[in-house]
């Protein structure tokens, strides 16, 4: 039984407190992903999950069992870290059956183990090579080569696909998810890509500060994000925000005057707010809010429009063609369900997100 | 910049050529003591004094046969070879175990008991020398091989740790962590991954420690007096007596006997000492 549960955990450095008490139940195979931005606090949570760093205060319980005290080797994980940890002086094959001879597994059993596990992986060609003689594909592949042997509880990636470069990335996410399908395997997955977390997870964690911001499946945060940090994390291109002053239950008022009638009210606000709209969830249409136009970039399948309204830079997405000369006005019509309305916070600098990157 | 960039291949050839000039100037003047004491221990004794000095006589072996047919020579030599061992294996064993955890324990003031090891260092070894051999003595271990292997562990530890923290330091920790989620404790994870990868470093600090052994003269004249005396000492003793007017070619004979095992050595782990020194980390 592979569950791992989260209760109330902290963690200090010293006087400084990185997690503020996080709390999470992980059911038995679920796959669960941990994103934010960087400095959140994600590693540190999933290496005392991992034994790895102690635990200032709450519980983690895997398989039921409270692990506070218990060393990493005797949780039953595996973890594949962000630089793949291989044992430079061993070969590919001696790296995944490591974990194994330590717990005195026999030998032929050893054996058959790593070239099962070789053969999911695609790796039968590379048992005798050493780490160095791999490229950065190939060495993450042995690094997850070298959990799956295990047969562990739970699965621990600590950003994994990071260090490559980006088509690499998304044909081993995909490998990922399906290697997940086949095992079953309990597994949590920290990254600080939302794509990846979006795409792999069957329940995503966003984190921010050292707190959980929101936690629930990957569509449920994209389509309820419960503040502006989720909001403004989840969804690419991101979401476009318009500040303003709510004012008869369902006009936005902006700092010029302009005002936009929002399809849903919300009476009980008065002030200051910040709403939110989707790029893909903006339709053009005859009325509406009006907007004119900077630029129109056609990809083919879908056009993105950036224009602006009462000065402040919008992103359009409309499916198919669309084009119009720079300073026309267009108007955008949204669904009720897709405005969002969020109290003013500072927005997560979303560039620096894509540098992590 | 501009005057290299204009003639780039034959800067290129002439600045080797200077280089080559530069490190051949520094190895003669270098090896030249080294060279004019293997000359001398060929030498007669009349040939010694003379002036201008002579660089073409009939060499002799007398010297080499009557020092290496003695007794206490041979006996010192072996004991040499024992305390330089003993005490580059000692030294490694502890100074990387305590590199290893001033590289990775994270425990506060670490830093500066690491710092304050190594400023031990700075205190003169004469200084040292008297007490030690109080302590020696009250312990009952004068003229032993391991006073000495013990002695020499007071500088050569330190220098150990500092040298193997280094190198720890440039190991990324995820290897320790790996292997100890894979089901290896702490010591288990130092010995099965961290030493193999550090086999270069480890050995190469070694060997610099065992010459430094080799070579240690003020703590063993103090330490030993017949059992366990080395060869500096040997060689002090032979300076040291002038009855018959100096003995310039036993004491150049027995220089060179106390050398060439270092040399031999030196080229016999040759690989291992480049290697060591080049890499400093090996990153997989
Ligand atoms: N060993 C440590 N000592 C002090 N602070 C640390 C240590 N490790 C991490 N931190 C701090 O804890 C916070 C969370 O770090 P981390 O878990 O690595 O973030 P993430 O993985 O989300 O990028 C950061 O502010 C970081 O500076
Ligand atoms: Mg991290």
């Amino acid at each position: 039984m592979g569950t791992v549960q989260i209760r109330n955990a902290r963690k200090a450095y010293g006087a400084v407190e990185v997690l503020h008490g996080i709390s999470i139940d992980i059911e038995d195979g679920e796959f669960v992903a941990l994103v934010g931005p960087s400095g959140c606090g994600k590693s540190t949570l999933l290496r005392m999950i991992a034994g790895l760093e102690d635990i200032t205060g709450g519980d983690i319980l895997i398989a039921d069992r409270v692990v506070n005290n218990v060393a990493p080797k005797d949780r039953d994980i595996a973890m594949v870290f962000q630089n793949y940890a291989l044992y430079p002086h061993m070969n590919v094959r001696d790296n995944m059956g490591f974990a194994l001879r330590q717990r005195r597994v026999p030998k032929p059993e050893i054996a058959e183990r790593v070239s099962a596990a070789a053969r999911i992986l695609g790796l039968e060609a590379l048992l005798d090579r050493k780490p160095r003689q791999l490229s950065g594909g190939q060495r993450q592949r042995v690094a997850m080569g070298r959990a799956i042997v295990r047969d562990p509880n739970v699965f621990l990636f600590d950003e994994p696909l990071s260090n490559l470069d980006a088509k690499l990335r998304v044909q081993m996410r995909s490998e990922i998810k399906e290697l997940h399908q086949r095992l079953n395997t309990t597994t949590i997955y920290v990254t600080h890509d939302q794509i990846e977390a979006m795409t792999l997870a069957d329940r995503v964690v966003v984190m921010n500060g050292g707190v959980i911001e929101q936690m629930g499946p990957p569509l449920e945060l994209y389509d309820r994000p419960a503040s502006l940090f989720v909001a403004a994390f989840i969804g690419s291109p991101p979401m476009n925000f318009l500040s303003g002053r709510l004012a008869e239950g369902d006009i936005l008022l902006m700092a010029d005057g302009t005002r936009l009638r929002l399809p849903v009210g919300d009476p009980k606000r008065r002030s200051e707010v910040t709403v939110g709209v989707r790029p893909e969830h903006f339709a053009v249409a005859e009325t509406g809010w009006p907007a004119v136009v900077s630029v129109v970039e056609p990809t083919g399948s879908e056009t993105q429009i950036t224009a602006r309204i009462a000065g402040q830079t919008i992103r359009v997405l409309v499916r198919g063609r669309f084009s119009a000369p720079p300073e026309t006005v267009i108007h955008l019509q949204v669904a009720p369900e897709h405005v969002h309305i969020f109290d003013p916070a500072p927005l997560p600098d979303l560039a620096e997100l894509e540098d992590v990157a | 910049m501009a005057f290299m960039s204009r003639t780039p291949a034959r800067q290129g050839v002439a600045g080797n050529r200077v280089r080559i000039a530069a490190g051949i100037a520094v190895s003669v003047i270098f090896l030249f003591p080294v060279f004019w004491m293997v000359l001398t221990s060929f030498k007669h004794q009349v040939d010694i004094f003379t002036n201008p000095p002579k660089f073409l006589f009939s060499p002799t072996l007398e010297t080499y046969v009557e020092y290496m047919t003695r007794a206490d020579i041979n006996k010192r030599l072996a004991n040499t070879i024992i305390v330089a061992f003993g005490s580059g294996v000692f030294s490694l064993l502890v100074g990387a175990m305590a590199g290893y955890a001033l590289a990775r324990v994270r425990i506060k003031g670490a830093a500066t008991f690491g710092l304050l090891i190594l400023l031990s260092r700075g205190v003169p070894p004469i200084a040292l020398a008297v007490p030690m051999f109080l302590v020696a003595r009250k312990l009952g271990l004068t003229d032993k091989h391991i006073t000495l292997i013990l002695a020499y562990s007071t500088f050569l530890v330190p220098y150990v740790m500092w040298l193997m923290r280094s190198f720890f330091v440039s190991l990324p920790r995820e290897l320790e962590e790996s292997a100890m989620i894979d089901g290896c404790s702490r010591y288990g994870a130092f010995f099965k991954i961290i030493v193999p990868i550090s086999l270069p470093g480890l050995i190469s600090t070694m060997i610099f420690s065992m010459i430094l052994a080799w070579e240690e003269l003020l703590f063993a004249l103090v330490l030993t007096n017949r059992h366990a005396t080395t060869m500096p000492v040997a060689i002090a003793g032979i300076a040291g007596d002038t009855i018959n007017g100096a003995n310039w070619a036993a004491l150049t004979a027995v220089g060179t006997i106390t050398v060439v095992p270092v040399v031999i050595f030196a080229l016999l782990v040759q690989k291992w000492l480049i290697k060591g020194l080049a890499d400093g980390a090996t990153k997989g």
